[in-house]
């Protein structure tokens, strides 16, 4: 009997709570990679997303309803990620979904979640088709993409060396040309003059072949996008071979990264390159955000980081503007959408869906990334090249 | 009186069956919840086990280990998402796929069958990757971000039509697809050219002297498995939507061989069972750890040290018994 009168108290007590929750919590999927070779990327994507959630969810939520994220890995295979944002949907019924990091992936669960009916964000991939060609009007970016990368550089080195000699090398596979052409046509636009261009194989491990090419040409800068051990090889060698003395080396943004830079040690030095953001930013906000950040991960943020910590401000931002999480109404406000993030406040563009913000062009200095300039969002944006709507 | 060989297909048919059956009782679970995820799972699952049943003709049958059927699978996908890009056609895809995996089957096929044992595994291996890093770097074919935006379509069969956006009507669809695959693949291995492919995993160097030719069935077998591979693929973007080059790369060739190998080699039936299994395991393991690498992994181990035949090694026997106390009653 008394048993029975306990069950029957804890199940009114039970409908008494859910009844004075006033609403459900908002739901917000991760599809990342959390194992393989973007793992690290995956860290620091949830990193950032579960420090904002924290400090959202302790200052009242979102529209006053707490924010529950929802982890999925997707091993950096569009496949896998395909899969796992389809559970999302249908079965976690998340509201809103993010964390892609390959642009495949990021492309193929934004069909996903035009099917769905659904809003994505990423705040990784950087391929410019993501919000050019290939644009979709379920899919949103807040972190800046390549396009914005290699402007602002460009930017910077028309004021820092007008009219300069460029000199190209770029590692021989589909992004690695891509990324060159793109930086050419921005270099070429203020004012660079080309002077050659040759692309390695892969993994290269004599550049030197190379060297009689770049001497030749007689650039005042070398522009290169070749990443992880390739570019400790090309620097290396460079300094062996004293090329680096009056040369200029500038690059892609992971070209010289926290990860390869000890391995590169010296012939690092004076590397410049553009970038969305640099935990060295000088500003209260990011300041604030750095330590926050130190203080739950015992590590400092890096880009993703940083872009994945703005999203969930992003997204508060436009469904307290909205009043809602319905598909329609939320999309409607990120259109536009401004707001506060470390990197200052960023747009964005309802033309194509990609945030517009303040660039940063770093140079390695005594072994560490220092700021030397900043480009503003308007100039590194670039042509508004969606099609779709 | 059958031989030993046809009791145990015999006991496999029985295993298909009650696949079948418990398919049709999952749709109609899934109907009635009105459930998207878990049909196009179950539809996903199909897919990689019509693969899983190529590896099977080619290492179960003729005794070939190829370690890159991931390349036919990803040949019939892109085919299929780029005839559909063209034109909204399942009869079409299917066709294209078709013809372009036996002319692209027997080049292989020509290629790989010079050689042995471990260097035809190889060679597999090296072909696949060759393709992956080709399609990988084609801006035509998307390059590294795949193909996005096949059309969802209507498979139409003059008097009704199945859309691939509907998940029960597509995931039975599938599973018919599947089922008739492994007919074909059963029937085959049934005729004196399939005893001919076993007589090559016994023994090839006695066969020519029962007056055999063994390079013909070989060839015969390897592009069998590559067309049986490439249909199977072709359904990939029907439901998905997209082709992306990672469905080339050897994860997915050897995910396949993990499949047959804990299914049970030689079974065909253990390919689709295996498939599924492997499917459903890393969907619902990945969702509770990001280690679900090393679940899978030491479950394989286990698989291979405690069921050296697989699932169907311990499954397939008994019901050959029972098969068999039938007809002699």
């Amino acid at each position: 009997m008394t048993y029975k009168t306990t069950i029957l108290a804890a199940l009114l007590a039970a409908t008494a709570l859910t009844g004075a929750q006033a609403a459900d919590p908002i739901k917000i999927g991760v599809v990342t990679p959390l194992s393989g070779t973007y793992a690290g990327i995956g860290q620091q994507v949830r990193w950032g997303l579960e420090l904002a959630t924290k400090e959202v969810n302790a200052s009242g939520g979102i529209a006053g309803r707490q924010v529950e994220l929802i982890f999925e890995d997707e091993e950096a295979n569009p496949a896998v990620a395909v899969q796992k944002a389809d559970k999302l949907f249908q079965v976690n019924k998340v509201d809103f979904l993010t964390g892609t990091v390959n642009s495949g992936s990021t492309l193929a669960v934004g069909q996903v979640a035009e099917r769905a009916g659904k809003l994505i964000a990423t705040t990784v991939s950087f391929a410019d088709s993501i919000t050019t060609d290939k644009c979709s009007p379920n899919v949103f970016r807040v972190n800046a993409r390549a396009g914005q990368q290699s402007s602002a550089l460009a930017v910077w080195l028309s004021k820092e060396k007008p009219q300069a000699n460029v000199f190209y090398l770029g590692p021989d596979y589909e992004m690695g040309r891509s990324t060159v052409a793109a930086f050419k046509s921005a270099a070429e636009k203020v004012g660079a003059k080309s002077t050659g261009e040759v692309f390695a194989p892969l993994d290269s491990k004599d550049y030197t072949q190379y060297f009689g090419q770049l001497r030749s040409a007689r650039p005042q800068v070398l522009y290169t996008s070749v990443a992880g051990n390739d570019t400790v090889r090309l620097l290396t060698q460079m300094q062996e071979f004293g090329l680096l003395g009056n040369l200029t080396v500038v690059g892609a943004s992971g070209t010289v990264t926290a990860q390869n830079l000890p391995a590169i040690g010296k012939a690092a030095e004076g590397f410049v390159t553009g970038v969305g953001y640099s935990a060295q930013i000088d500003t209260p906000e990011n300041k604030k955000f750095v330590q926050a950040f130190q203080a739950a991960t015992k590590s400092d943020p890096d880009l993703y980081g940083a872009d994945s910590y703005g999203l969930i401000y992003a997204y508060k931002a436009a469904v307290e503007k909205a009043g809602d999480t319905e598909t329609d109404k939320v999309r409607k406000a990120f259109e536009g959408l401004k707001w506060l993030t470390p990197q200052g406040e960023k747009t964005l563009r309802a033309g194509d869906h990609q945030a517009i913000q303040t660039m940063y062009v770093v140079r390695v200095t005594g072994g560490k990334f220092m700021t030397v300039g900043q480009v503003s969002g308007d100039d590194a944006i670039g042509p508004d090249a969606c099609p779709r709507f | 009186m059958a031989d030993a060989l046809t009791r145990s297909m015999r006991a496999s048919h029985v295993l298909v069956a009650i696949l079948v059956v418990a398919s049709l009782i999952f749709a109609a679970i899934g109907v009635v919840n009105g459930d998207t995820f878990y049909l196009r799972l179950g539809t996903e699952a199909l897919i990689f086990a019509g693969l899983a049943l190529s590896v099977d003709v080619l290492l179960g049958y003729t005794g070939l280990l190829s370690l890159g059927q991931a390349l036919y699978f990803g040949l019939g996908a892109y085919i299929s998402a780029l005839v559909l890009m063209v034109t909204p056609s399942f009869w079409a895809a299917m066709g294209a796929t078709f013809v372009a995996t036996i002319a692209i089957g027997a080049i292989g096929g020509f290629i790989a069958n010079r050689v042995r044992g471990v260097y035809f595994a190889l060679i597999t291996f090296g072909m696949a990757q060759v393709a992956a890093k080709v399609v990988y770097n084609a801006r035509t074919l998307g390059a590294s971000d795949g193909l996005i935006g096949v059309p969802i379509i209507k498979v139409d069969f003059g008097f009704a039509a199945i859309s691939t956006a509907s998940p029960a009507g597509f995931f039975l669809f599938t599973l018919a697809f599947i089922v008739i695959l492994y007919a074909l693949a059963a029937y085959l291995l049934d005729t004196p050219f399939g005893r001919l492919l076993i007589a090559l995993k016994a023994n090839e160097r006695r066969v020519p002297f029962l007056g055999y030719d063994t390079v013909t069935p070989r060839l015969l077998a390897y592009v069998i498995a590559a067309v049986i591979a490439a249909l199977s693929g072709a359904l990939y973007p029907m439901l998905r939507g997209f082709v992306s080059p990672e469905l080339l790369f050897f994860s997915t060739s050897g995910n396949a061989v993990i499949t047959v190998v804990t299914g049970g080699v030689g079974t065909l039936v253990g390919a689709l069972y295996g498939g599924i299994l492997l499917t459903l395991m890393k969907s619902v393991i990945g969702s509770y750890t990001e280690h679900h690498l090393i679940v899978i992994g030491l479950l394989f181990m286990g698989a291979v040290i405690f069921l050296p035949r697989g699932l169907m090694g311990i499954v397939r026997p008994a019901i050959a018994r029972i098969l068999e106390r039938r007809t002699k009653s």
